[in-house]
């Protein structure tokens, strides 16, 4: 069951997170809590009010909840917002078997922490990976979401972007590191921080990147090679039928957003998503896989669009 | 009856007044003392001018003694002053990093700008340092929907020595991406501004492989002169009158010890007021004024007899054009308030700050103002040395521009 902790305001940083850790943020938390589930702390913070509550997802743990750095202060503006770090990173517990890391453990999360902060419904925000525990929520408890944005989603739609084949052999000892062959347990316990400068480089494939890679990098370093292998074990959603069953199930209205030159998954499973599930669609040309980062001007004006069509304060 | 919710209006174009959205960065002391001045110049050039600032602290502060119009939308800026505090430690602040780590910062205040131009019927916006303004635009085009007058007192990121090679890479870096904005994208500014003449841009390129600072600015940028926001001469002509006004007399040297309202200047007060024993020795009748600023508690900083330590001044700028020399640290405002008031003064520039370090040295250089000071290498009696040699040195610099505001102003409305 959950135990959910809301201490008060928080205030400015202390000197040392300021100084060392995080940058000074455009806006603090009003509320922030944990949630426990068998074991497993999840922090959660809470920004703002207004109709509706927006909750963003996170993505895969490689990296934590500063991801939505950029659209937190803007639709905190209008909007209530809840954002959480996921297990495995950030101030959130790194449970240690593979089990825990389970699409289905992320979407409950996510659950505990509406439950917590008293929230009935809210419109999901996912980017990559995080469209996995979107789906499965959107699917299984269309009463707690009002609707979908999908921000580059990551699903098994089996389709795989050109030269990224070398990463299917996650387990296997190959005899290069190069590429995607360094999407590898063994090469990143060899050379973590190696993976990381790899991964985040194709996610930001756009010129003049170095801020967002930096960042991520950073964030990527609060965890570890360890506790990402296991996400990478963990069950996820099954296979393409399964996807598209449950897009079929999503009854909420969706919002796809898509930058035409991700690297890491390919515009054509957005618009696959944005037609199994009759939402819109936004091709982002010229744009790699993280656009909320990286085009974070009109990733905004596209989810608040999307907010006031479904009746939030335009 | 109609509900104030559901009505809306429009006014005719040729019925509208002009109508100016003003942004003024609030990192450092001098932009909204210069911005305001400017301000006034526009007004006299277009008397139907309605200029409403979105501004945050400590702009609003000068705003308010003025009188201006602050927008309300202004309350929702996030803080950029306070993340430049927290960047700052001891005598040091790594400028560059200071501005690349305030990213979201700067985007959560660039849809606070967005929303405010998308309501307000804004003719013009003129950007005074307003990174985020110039950025996004650039950035999102579509989104232009008013004259952009853009102004800033230095291009170029330079790298400082202890960022090593990466420092060096990002910083060409960021200069590549603004060279390759400004040239895409020639619509965006209808107007750039350089505050001062071209002689002031460092003598240094963009980075490797990127064009001259100095050849690309003049390309690209007019020239104002430098703005100090007020007239000098009377502050000259009225020195002894403004000494015995602030109790300076005439048998007393004074120095006067300040490092503007923020609390990086402790330990350069700190160890300035522990130069003044030595500096006693070396000068007859010697007083020393530190002024502590807001954030440092003046009982805290152990001052010696002869040392007298004030939380604030009113009018600052009268203080330091009535001294006899002045302790500053190196930012272009109160340097360049001395060298247009023709004091003798010792510059500090906070360590790895390339503005203060490179740009503001450079023009210093070119005005023959003031004596840089290393904080690293300056112990108490180099620093006593420095006041005593300083304080006898015949006053040679060049005149500094007293047009500025009115020539930026002339640059301006020619796009409203």
């Amino acid at each position: 069951m959950t135990a959910a902790r809301l201490s008060g305001p928080s205030a400015e940083p202390s000197a040392e997170d300021a100084g060392s850790r995080e940058q000074h943020r455009a806006r603090y938390p009003d509320a922030t809590g944990h949630v426990e589930r068998d074991g497993v702390r999840v922090f959660y913070e809470v920004y703002g009010s207004g109709e509706p509550t927006v909750l963003l997802l996170p993505t895969w743990s490689i990296i934590h909840s500063r991801l939505w750095k950029l659209q937190i202060p803007d639709l905190a503006r209008r909007s209530r917002v809840l954002t959480f770090d996921p297990r495995g990173n950030g101030r959130s517990d790194r449970p240690v078997d593979a089990d825990a890391y389970a699409e289905t453990e992320y979407a409950a999360d996510a659950l505990a922490i509406m439950d917590a902060t008293e929230t009935d419904r809210a419109v999901l925000v996912s980017l990559s990976m995080g469209a996995q525990r979107a789906l499965v929520l959107a699917s299984e408890y269309p009463e707690r979401v009002a609707g979908a944005v999908f921000i580059g989603p990551a699903l098994p739609l089996r389709r795989t972007i050109p030269g990224r084949e070398a990463s299917k052999d996650f387990a296997a000892r190959l005899d290069s590191d190069a590429g995607w062959a360094k999407y590898n347990s063994h090469y990143w316990r060899r050379d973590y921080r190696g993976f990381l400068e790899f991964f985040f480089g194709e996610c930001f494939s756009e010129a003049h990147s170095t801020k967002p890679t930096d960042d991520a990098v950073a964030w990527g370093l609060e965890t570890d090679a360890e506790s990402l292998i296991l996400t990478q074990l963990a069950p996820g959603l099954r296979d393409r039928d399964d996807v598209l069953a449950r897009c079929a199930r999503v009854r909420c209205p969706v919002l796809v957003i898509h930058g035409a030159e991700d690297r890491i998954r390919s515009v054509a499973d957005g618009e696959e998503v944005a037609r199994a599930t009759g939402g819109k669609f936004v091709r982002l040309e010229g744009a790699g896989h993280i656009p909320n980062v990286r085009d974070p001007v009109q990733v905004n004006l596209a989810i608040r669009d999307f907010l006031a069509s479904i009746g939030g304060r335009a | 009856m109609i509900t104030e919710s559901r009505v809306s209006s429009w006014t005719r174009a040729l019925g509208r007044r002009r109508k100016a959205l003003y942004v003024s960065s609030p990192i450092g002391l001098g932009h909204a003392q210069r911005d305001v001045a400017i301000a006034d110049e526009l007004r006299k050039l277009h008397p139907d001018l309605e200029i409403d600032w979105l501004a945050q602290h400590p702009v609003t502060a000068v705003l308010e003694t003025h009188g201006e119009r602050i927008h309300p939308m202004s309350a929702e800026l996030a803080s950029e002053s306070a993340h430049i505090a927290a960047e700052s430690s001891g005598h040091d602040l790594n400028a560059f990093q200071a501005i690349r780590r305030m990213d979201e910062i700067l985007l959560a205040n660039f849809m606070v700008f967005h929303d405010v131009v998308a309501e307000g019927h804004y003719d013009l916006v003129v950007g005074d340092e307003a990174w985020d303004i110039d950025y996004y635009l650039h950035e999102n085009p579509e989104l232009k929907r008013t004259a952009f007058a853009w102004m800033t007192d230095f291009v170029g990121w330079l790298p400082m020595p202890a960022g090593g090679e990466r420092e060096a890479f990002v910083t060409a870096d960021y200069n590549a991406e603004m060279i390759e904005h400004v040239e895409r994208f020639p619509r965006i500014r209808d107007r750039a501004i350089f505050v001062g003449e071209p002689d002031d841009i460092v003598p240094d390129d963009f980075g490797p492989g990127l064009p001259s600072i100095r050849d690309w600015t003049e390309r690209h940028f007019a020239f104002s002169g430098y703005i100090t926001g007020f007239d000098p001469a009377p502050l000259i002509e009225g020195r002894d009158d403004l000494r015995r006004e602030l109790g300076f007399r005439s048998d007393e040297r004074v120095v006067l010890v300040t490092v503007g309202g923020s609390g990086v200047g402790e330990a350069l007060l700190r160890r300035v007021i522990a130069s003044y024993p030595d500096a006693a020795r070396r000068v007859n009748g010697l007083r020393m004024i530190a002024i502590a600023g807001p954030r440092i508690d003046p009982s805290s900083l152990g001052a010696p007899p002869g040392v007298e330590v004030r939380a604030f001044v009113p009018s600052l700028y009268r203080h330091l054009a009535a001294c006899d020399l002045a302790v500053v640290q190196g930012g272009l405002t109160t340097t360049m308030e001395l060298a247009a008031a023709r004091r003798p003064f010792l510059y500090f520039p906070l360590g790895n700050h390339f503005e203060q370090n490179r740009h503001v040295r450079h023009r210093l250089k070119r005005y023959g103002a003031g004596r840089y000071m290393d904080y690293a290498t300056s112990t108490p009696e180099v620093i006593a040395e420095a006041i005593a040699s300083e304080l006898d040195r015949p006053i040679d610099y060049r005149p500094v521009e007293t047009d500025g505001a009115a020539r930026a102003a002339a640059l301006v409305a020619q796009v409203i």
